[in-house]
């Protein structure tokens, strides 16, 4: 049952004053009073210079590998296809904290037992009711190894065979180890609920494939060309969304995407290449919107294998970048430094802590000279595959000069670097999202991890690092917790494998007509889409 | 009657050589994308290949049979219309294929139907004054936009009628699935344009000098002589006989723009095959990449085969040595 006021919120229209809303209530056979609108149908009089309906048009890269699944991604196509037709139990806001969504209550009560409540009356688009057993069949479907979903490895600590249902919305799920990170594993926007029994295998097959709770229905969808997604009237979220219709458009070409914006053919675009960007901040009716995300290119050196073995010659080639030059020219200043720290956003980062690297190719050279490699020649492995990834190598290998090694850059294609050399080059470059420090290190950095990249494990100081790894996921108690995760970044910082010479700036765009947008420090282009398309409206 | 007889057993011969062409393009297509050393499996999967998706996609390849049988299989899928299922998207490469095909074969023929009239005009009118001021302003024209890439054009002239100095045509073209071209006239004036402008040029060149050249001859003195109107010297006498070279090189350029015009697709987002083609590739869509390299070749095929039609059609020369 509707409360007065989420009816009334919905009534709310540009240029309404409370008094005609009023009217509109005793039309309605509602009672209201100007003196005492609820808060809903305040936050509507707010956004009034909101219109409702319209087509938003969104112009993204992809190409005839896109397709829809609410709980898998492999291009930007996809995750904006996922974020209009899908939600999970909880999500980052735009501060990068966790909020609920689906889920009414979710918390941890004991390192190894979490409750799940969900909210009452959610819909899927097909009609039927959210329950708890679509939760689990969802968490069952992530963790299937076979299907190799994005958040597979998110999920390792569950055991669902002792998950224990309490009533159709509440559920109390067992860790078969203790995990802290399994909020954050939770927000995830590829966390995406799906129905029970939803199998989107193949294009036109598999039941329920486009089925979720998010405010747009997939309406068609032609790999590698668009999309269309139609508003669903049965949206939990009050008032939202705006749009009638969202079209995601896909653009080969980024040209083409600010030609079309320029000539508005579409309202938005994701990733403006960094040279257009001034050209668009002159122009009135386009807004360049800016994050600053955690994403980085890090250049990656394996710890087993010589020259990179010696600890003296990974600290001499961090000192051999010029890290300013790299944000600078590489990145057009769309992007800041780093340290050879990740996880800028996780409140334990202590990146900033430590002492800045800087360019030093006297004290490189000195290091180099101990460790009786003064002529090193070496290998370095990038491709175009992200932003990012050709220009920090160029760089580097010129930087690298001043400090006597030689460095010749090889640049392939996204099939060889990722091919069956992929985590096996001594030298490479790579692209990460933003994440929280133990979820990379869950990723990314543990013998274990799908993508072991510098093979850190054959550190002497690992079995340390691995220890500290599986105390803070058992430490509750979040200062404690940093503390752990200092060390553990403090270890990297001194010896790891990994270059990290910045973070990246996402730069997308769109057009006036378009309003709602916020400051959002996620991973996600566009403020996560326009978080899913409802927040945002033509005014 | 010697005529039909020569024509067409002219096409039956050169429709036979076709195939053979064909055929040798079909097995240097297979060699290069599937029998090659390197599994296209494995390239196809990249960062996400384990053990047994790699195995997977080496049974639905067929990647696991001899690859006689391979071939076998493929080409026999040509004749019977089973081009078998793209991996991006596990749906039939005919149903991936078709719409963009029929986009390029619109984008080509209104090209074709515009430029080639131009270019010949241009050319016949060029010869006959030559030295003169239109044939010098067209000679500089031309050969300054015949140096021109492609995607230069298409990006000036989206600069100049749609994104910065005139706003008056759509820069890009933002199609439906299953409405076709000619439903966005306003949207394909850019893409022809600047197509027309990369083939007048080297059209208009080659007909002008084989005008120049026809106009040289005794048959044309003749003509003058008789005291027929310059004018219907030039387009009774001359162009029909400069347009052989003429019809061969606009072949070429026609046969170049079903697959080559890549760039002037990703400039105007133009869903043809072209732009299906990169992404297959990139892709890795082994399917997908050898049913267009096939296509392409089979285009090229056909157009020169029309193009020496036409040649013999307009050379008597020609035409009675076949009879």
């Amino acid at each position: 049952m509707q409360s007065t006021d989420e009816i009334l919120s919905r009534e709310v229209k540009p240029g309404m004053t409370r008094a005609d809303l009023v009217k509109r209530a005793g039309a309605l056979g509602l009672v209201a009073s100007a003196g005492s609108l609820g808060p809903l149908t305040e936050a509507a009089f707010g956004r009034a210079q909101a219109r409702r309906g319209g087509t938003f048009r969104l112009a993204v890269s992809g190409g005839s590998t896109d397709f829809i699944d609410g709980q898998h991604i492999v291009a930007k196509s996809d995750i904006a296809r996922l974020m209009a037709g899908w939600e999970g139990l909880v999500y980052f806001d735009e501060r990068y904290k966790i909020k609920p969504a689906l889920a009414e209550e979710m918390r941890a009560e004991k390192s190894n037992q979490y409750l799940i409540r969900l909210r009452e009356g959610v819909e899927f688009h097909n009609g039927k009711t959210l329950t708890i057993d679509d939760v689990i069949y969802s968490i069952r479907r992530t963790k299937n190894a076979k299907l190799k979903l994005f958040g597979n490895a998110g999920l390792g600590a569950i055991d669902l065979k002792r998950t224990r249902k309490l009533d159709a919305r509440t559920a109390r799920i067992f860790l078969s180890r203790p995990d802290v990170t399994l909020m954050e594993a939770f927000a995830q926007y590829f966390q995406g609920v799906v129905p029970v029994g939803y199998q989107p295998n193949a294009v036109g097959k598999g039941p329920l494939r486009f089925i979720g709770t998010g405010p747009f229905k997939v309406q068609s969808f032609t790999p590698g060309r668009e999309s269309v997604h139609v508003r669903n009237e049965n949206y939990w979220r009050t008032g939202q969304p705006y749009f009638d219709q969202v079209r995601i458009i896909n653009f080969p070409d980024d040209a083409a995407k600010v030609n079309a914006l320029l000539s508005n053919q579409i309202d938005a675009m994701t990733d403006v290449p960094f040279a257009q960007v001034p050209v668009l901040n002159r122009r009135g009716n386009v807004e360049v919107y800016i994050s600053q995300t955690g994403a980085w290119t890090p250049l990656c050196m394996r710890v087993d294998v010589t020259p990179f073995k010696d600890v003296r010659v990974r600290r001499a080639l961090r000192l051999l970048i010029n890290r300013p030059q790299v944000v600078r020219q590489g990145l057009s200043g769309y992007g800041r430094i780093a340290n050879d720290v990740y996880s800028p956003f996780d409140p334990a980062y202590a990146g900033d802590d430590f002492p800045q690297r800087r360019y030093d190719p006297e004290q490189a050279r000195s290091l180099l000279r101990r460790a009786g490699q003064s002529n090193l020649s070496i290998e370095l492995v990038t491709s175009p595959a992200d932003t990012g990834m050709v220009e920090g190598a160029t760089i580097f290998a010129q930087n690298a000069k001043a400090g006597g090694v030689n460095v010749r850059v090889r640049n392939v294609d996204g099939g060889t670097i990722y091919g069956d050399q992929y985590l096996k080059w001594p030298f490479s470059a790579d692209y990460w999202g933003t994440r929280n420090y133990l979820q990379q290190v869950a990723a990314g950095v543990l013998k274990t991890a799908p993508f072991n990249e510098t093979h850190w494990d054959a550190y002497p100081g690992y079995k340390k690092f691995e220890s500290l790894y599986r105390q803070a996921l058992a430490t509750v108690n979040a200062g404690k917790r940093a503390q752990i995760i200092r060390e553990m970044q403090r270890m990297e910082y001194n010896d790891g494998g990994l270059i990290i010479w910045g973070f990246k700036n996402l730069t997308d765009a769109y057009s006036t007509k378009i309003g709602g947008f916020r400051p959002d420090r996620g991973t996600l282009n566009l403020n996560k889409y326009g978080n899913g398309f409802r927040t945002i409206f033509f005014v | 009657m010697s005529i039909l007889r020569g024509i067409p057993g002219f096409v039956l011969r050169r429709v036979l050589l076709g195939v053979v062409t064909l055929f040798f393009a079909s097995l240097i297509i297979f060699a290069a994308t599937q029998a090659l050393p390197g599994d296209a499996a494995k390239a196809f999967l990249g960062r996400s290949a384990t053990p047994e998706s790699v195995a997977e996609l080496q049974r639905q390849l067929g990647l696991d049979k001899s690859v006689f049988r391979q071939y076998w299989e493929w080409i026999s899928g040509v004749f019977t219309g089973d081009l078998g299922m793209s991996l991006a998207n596990r749906l039939p490469v005919a149903e991936v294929i078709g719409e963009r095909l029929v986009y390029s074969l619109f984008l080509m023929l209104i090209a074709a139907v515009i430029s080639v009239p131009l270019g010949v005009a241009l050319g016949a009118i060029s010869a006959r004054r030559r030295d003169g001021v239109f044939d010098q302003v067209t000679s500089v024209v031309t050969l300054g936009l015949a140096a021109l890439p492609e995607f230069v054009v298409g990006i000036a002239l989206a600069v100049l009628f749609s994104t910065t100095v005139f706003t008056v045509l759509p820069s890009v073209i933002v199609t439906e699935p299953g409405v076709g071209p000619w439903n966005y006239p306003k949207e394909l004036v850019l893409p022809v344009v600047t197509l027309v402008i990369a083939v007048v040029p080297y059209t208009a060149r080659i007909m002008r000098a084989s005008t120049v050249e026809i106009l040289e001859s005794d048959f044309v003195e003749m003509a003058r002589l008789k005291g027929l109107s310059e004018r219907r010297v030039l387009w009774r006498h001359a162009v029909p006989n400069a347009l052989a070279p003429t019809f061969q090189v606009t072949a070429l350029n026609l046969a170049y723009l079903a697959g080559g015009i890549v760039v002037v697709e990703a400039v105007f987002n133009y869903p043809g095959i072209g732009l299906l083609l990169v992404d297959a590739v990139r892709g890795r869509d082994v399917p997908v990449v050898q049913a267009l390299a096939l296509l392409i070749a089979g285009l090229y095929v056909v157009l020169n085969l029309l193009a020496d039609l036409a040649t013999i059609l307009v050379s008597p020369r020609l035409r009675t040595s076949l009879s």
